[in-house]
């Protein structure tokens, strides 16, 4: 037998066919968490079809009624239908959610381009103040800011939420920034003298939006977890603006009268919400990352 | 060596008190952008009795007419004496009222924090030893769902269900009335929110370094042991572990804001005497001396603490210099 005939005999060696990526990212789709996100999100779009009751009418005769056929899911102790307000509130609580994260993210990417492509010395002491915003707890922040402002409503605690939230975000934005400034698109551009929100658009952005998006969607989440701490505590929205969180502020007082249906069920709604976001921001950040393991 | 440990240490005290300096600097800023009259704070209810006359003298007195930051300067002239001002809910000075609920904090958190990273670790290990498999994936899933409860949310049920339904455990306080000095007593007070607080961090710490582990395995020093047949248990504990400690470390450094955010909220709705109530408070009664003084003392326990770590990282692993602790914290802080 000939060289090229014992080749032929062995064959080459198959390759194990590479799995096509497209299935994989179905496989790991999280479909019952976007079911479940899709669901709250356009029930609570759609309130107004599902409410059985005025969300804020105050049914004095019926005050801590159990979940019956008239109230689905009981009425709190001031004589509210739950059932009803949690379709009500969680349009205001993720309203919120969407509106701090909004505002979060505009400062973070602009804070972070800038300190990206500023001199050293700028760069330095603009991470330095985002190092010191991020030692303090942002809850005692937000309390803080939120005590300056005065009385809450839903701009003013998305605002607070928001301008508290951003120094995560930026830090990436800033590193991405840091590796691409001196590429050849970004000088050229310069070049051709496009001014520096061009450039943040058209070169920047695409660059470093993968890798902050995991931070978005979880940025959204712990905006809408913010604000029904906050509102809880009696800091946030107050108890005639209906969301999930001023809700629950009623919970203390629920808690005396062991009617639980007033904690359980929109601390369940609000869960639900946060596990979902929770799941569909890993799959995000999981489809960056896929290295065989070598042990 | 010691020349250059010295000039560290300074430098370290350096950006420590700028950055304190700092810190104060946007407080005071912001706690006099406040709407209400600075004067309440002063002098309370008073406030209301005064003439005219009264209330501009008192004004003048304390320099609330001169430029803001005149103020901030006489402000830090009396900070330097310890003199922080006086609470005006507690009437009392307010290093004072903060001294006395000190403690009460630090168990709460310190021991939370000391459980919160040991059993970070086990999970960690156990999670990325079964990488994949069945224990990986429930732990995952399990450990996802709960750190997604809000703290409060966390708190709110176990009082249910441990103190209303069940009547295991007290629902509130540090101690009952009259038994400040019982230890017993205090221990079974601290059961339900050290649990809250140790339940709501753990999983995301032990996710991080189940991951730091993990991106470890994947390095080719692992593939070399392994193939001089080392086994992979002896691989993962001996080789690994060691490289993931310093961002072990630095991880142990940033959760700090972190826990103790949780353990604030945790406080306030256990109503447990610490500082997290006493923030709570003051933000409430528009305290802001004290709101002020609670601030700045968090602040300064995380910045001295990420500083530690740094420290820390620096000798254990000459590699790390600043830049990369700071770059290696950036991926971790969510």
């Amino acid at each position: 037998m000939t060289d090229s005939e014992l080749f032929k005999l062995a064959g080459i060696k198959e390759i194990n066919k590479a799995v096509p990526k497209k299935k994989r990212l179905c496989r790991d789709f999280p479909f019952i968490s976007a079911a479940v996100l899709a669901v709250i999100l356009f029930s609570c779009l759609f309130a107004e079809i599902l409410m059985t009751k005025d969300p804020a009418y105050l049914d004095l005769s019926s005050c801590n009624t159990a979940p019956n056929k008239e109230f689905i899911f009981g009425t709190d102790s001031l004589g509210r239908d739950i059932y009803s307000d949690i379709w009500y509130g969680g349009r205001i609580s993720i309203l919120i959610g969407f509106l701090s994260t909004l505002i979060s993210t505009s400062i973070a990417v602009i804070y972070g381009a800038v300190s990206g492509t500023a001199p050293k010395w700028l760069d330095d002491a603009m991470m330095r103040f985002t190092e010191i915003f991020l030692s303090i707890p942002s809850i005692l922040l937000v309390i803080f800011i939120g005590a300056a402002l005065g009385k809450s409503n839903i701009l003013t605690l998305s605002f607070i939420i928001g301008i508290t939230s951003w120094p995560s975000i930026a830090k990436v934005v800033r590193t991405e920034v840091l590796q691409i400034r001196q590429s050849e698109y970004v000088l050229a551009s310069k070049c051709m003298g496009a001014n520096f929100f061009h450039i943040l658009k058209n070169h920047l952005a695409p660059n470093f939006i993968s890798s902050i998006m995991f931070m978005v969607v979880m940025n959204i989440r712990s905006a809408i977890s913010t604000e029904s701490t906050l509102s809880f505590m009696g800091m946030g929205l107050p108890i005639e603006i209906i969301s999930w969180g001023s809700m629950l502020s009623l919970a203390q007082k629920a808690l005396m009268t062991e009617s639980w249906w007033v904690i359980i069920i929109p601390g369940a709604f609000l869960i639900a919400l946060l596990v979902s976001i929770t799941n569909i921001g890993n799959y995000i950040r999981k489809n960056f990352n896929q290295v065989e393991s070598n042990i | 060596m010691n020349k250059r440990f010295l000039t560290g240490l300074l430098k370290k005290i350096a950006a420590f008190s700028a950055s304190l300096f700092l810190l104060s600097t946007a407080v005071f800023y912001i706690s006099r952008l406040a709407p209400g009259d600075p004067l309440i704070s002063y002098y309370g209810d008073r406030v209301e009795k005064m003439t005219g006359e009264e209330k501009e003298a008192a004004r003048e007195r304390l320099g609330l007419n001169s430029p803001i930051y005149v103020q901030y300067g006489k402000w830090l002239q009396n900070a330097f004496k310890g003199d922080f001002g006086i609470s005006f809910k507690y009437k009392q000075d307010v290093l004072e009222v903060i001294s006395q609920r000190m403690g009460n904090t630090l168990i709460l958190g310190g021991t939370g924090f000391f459980i919160i990273f040991t059993g970070a670790l086990l999970l960690g290990i156990l999670c990325a030893y079964f990488e994949d498999r069945w224990i990986d994936r429930f732990l995952q899933k399990a450990g996802t769902v709960i750190s997604c409860v809000p703290e409060f949310f966390l708190s709110l049920m176990s009082i249910l269900i441990f103190a209303i339904m069940l009547h295991m455990l007290p629902s509130g306080g540090a101690y009952d009335v009259g038994k400040k000095s019982d230890i017993a007593n205090r221990i079974q007070h601290l059961i339900l929110p050290l649990s809250i607080v140790v339940i709501g961090h753990l999983w995301y710490y032990a996710y991080m370094i189940r991951n730091k582990i993990l991106e470890e395995t994947r390095a080719d020093y692992v593939l070399l042991a392994k193939a001089k047949g080392l086994s992979k248990v002896r691989v993962m504990f001996i080789h690994c572990l060691r490289n993931i400690f310093p961002s072990y470390i630095s991880l142990m450094a940033i959760s700090v804001p972190h826990i103790l955010g949780g353990t604030y909220i945790v406080e306030t709705v256990f109503s447990y005497p610490g500082i997290g109530t006493l923030s709570y408070e003051s933000a409430r009664y528009a305290d802001y001396n004290m709101l002020m003084v609670l601030c700045l003392l968090t602040g300064a326990v995380v910045i001295f603490c990420s500083m530690l770590a740094q420290a820390v990282n620096e000798r254990i692993d000459p590699r790390i210099r600043a830049q990369q602790v700071t770059e290696s914290s950036e991926v971790i802080k969510i």
